[in-house]
């Protein structure tokens, strides 16, 4: 136990960065994954936690807010369709909402994946990344229809009475919006994670902020491609 | 973790979040004459849902990687991780509110003419007041969801987003109301 706890006092000594091979010796003979070992070299007793996290993540969050306000301005250019069909405006913050939730948990997961050593090389071929991939398909064609639902009986409510050609419009540009947006967010999240983590950086610290924006920037730009083509 | 187990309980978080941004939306609908005072609103508050979202989920996730690989206990005392956490959760809100009510007013000042420097004073007032709610509510969250069994993963991303829509617009509001 005593060299356990020496080996691991070496590890979280060394610099960032830095590829020890002390960091296989300890993964080989104590069965501790890398993963763990290279996130006790980020966060562990030697480094400034608010300082890695600060200076990692200051740049993507300006980058990914500032998309969103370009997000904003293209909102503001279907305003007249949107004013004109209720659900649809009623149909914008719940869907953002949802892009960006499941930006959020594929994201986190796949990264808690890559700590925990769930997913290697191969990562096409992770049974968890496969489990992961269905249960948010899943999760989002239901949700899908729940919004596209909820938001026609708002509209009803708020004095806006679609036809049922209407309300089949909006359920197609829901369901068809969020099932081509999941797509989005699991490309870019095992891309960019691998890619962050490949650079001995925490993915945790950039692949939301990227991911939710990406999947905003394009949540708005498919959206009013489909109203477009609906109506 | 089962595969129903997660199925759940990314569904019933979904359908809090989708209320809540029903509700969001509904909320912002409410204030809209306000915010058609200040035209540089409608480009700032999209980036600053975007921002309160990013940050708040970043923590919970940080958060329960630290939980699930044993690097820190779910608790508030003694936690040199979730210090370092909230302390960056704080200045990362902090100093992007700031350059995003600049980027509102230059955009506000280039494209519409007008030169109302407010915007960055209610970005930075709607920052902090934000941080005040969502800060503790998402470390709280996680611990208690960690504590009780659940992944905080599953479920922090979107309870995160909804809480920080909500908010986020009442914050802007009440900057608005004190500027």
């Amino acid at each position: 136990m005593s060299h356990f706890r020496k080996a691991l006092r070496k590890v979280t000594k060394l610099r960032r960065h830095e590829h020890h091979p002390i960091l296989h010796h300890v993964h080989r003979r104590y069965g501790i994954s890398r993963k763990t070992i290279f996130y006790m070299k980020e966060y562990g007793p030697h480094s400034h936690v608010a300082h890695v996290i600060v200076r990692e993540s200051i740049k993507v969050l300006i980058m990914a807010s500032i998309i969103s306000s370009i997000g904003g301005i293209s909102l503001q250019l279907m305003e007249d369709k949107l004013l004109a069909i209720i659900p649809l405006l009623i149909l914008i913050p719940a869907m953002n909402n949802m892009v960006g939730d499941f930006g959020c948990i594929v994201s986190s997961k796949f990264t808690t994946m890559l700590y925990m050593g769930k997913v290697g090389g191969r990562w096409w071929k992770s049974r968890h990344l496969h489990r992961l991939f269905l249960i948010i398909l899943m999760s989002s064609f239901i949700m899908s229809v729940f919004i596209g639902v909820a938001a026609s009986v708002i509209g009803y409510w708020s004095g806006f009475f679609p036809t049922f050609d209407t309300f089949l419009k909006v359920l197609a540009i829901a369901v068809l919006s969020n099932l081509i947006l999941v797509g989005v967010i699991f490309s870019v999240s095992i891309i960019g994670g691998l890619a962050i983590y490949h650079r001995k950086e925490d993915p945790n610290n950039f692949l939301i902020p990227i991911t939710t924006s990406v999947a905003d920037l394009l949540n708005l730009v498919i959206f009013a491609i489909l109203v477009g083509v609906f109506f | 973790m089962s595969f129903r187990k997660d199925f759940d309980e990314i569904v019933t978080a979904e359908m809090a979040s989708t209320t809540g941004g029903l509700a969001a939306g509904t909320l912002l609908a409410f204030i809209t004459n306000q915010i058609e005072l200040i035209p540089a609103l409608l480009i700032f508050l999209p980036g600053f849902l975007e921002m309160r979202g990013n940050i708040s989920g970043s923590l919970s996730a940080r958060l329960s990687s630290a939980l699930f690989l044993g690097a820190a206990r779910p608790r508030v005392k003694k936690n040199r991780i979730l210090k370092g956490n909230v302390i960056a959760a704080m200045l990362l809100v902090l100093v992007v509110s700031v350059i995003l009510g600049a980027v509102a007013f230059f955009a506000n000042w280039v494209f519409f003419g007008i030169y109302d420097y407010r915007i960055i004073a209610i970005a930075l007032i709607a920052g902090i007041l934000s941080n005040i709610v969502e800060v503790p509510v998402a470390v709280l969250t996680t611990f208690w969801l960690f504590r009780h069994g659940h992944d905080p993963n599953n479920i922090m991303g979107p309870y995160v987003t909804t809480t920080g829509d909500i908010s986020s617009i009442i914050s802007v509001f009440i900057a608005i109301v004190i500027i």
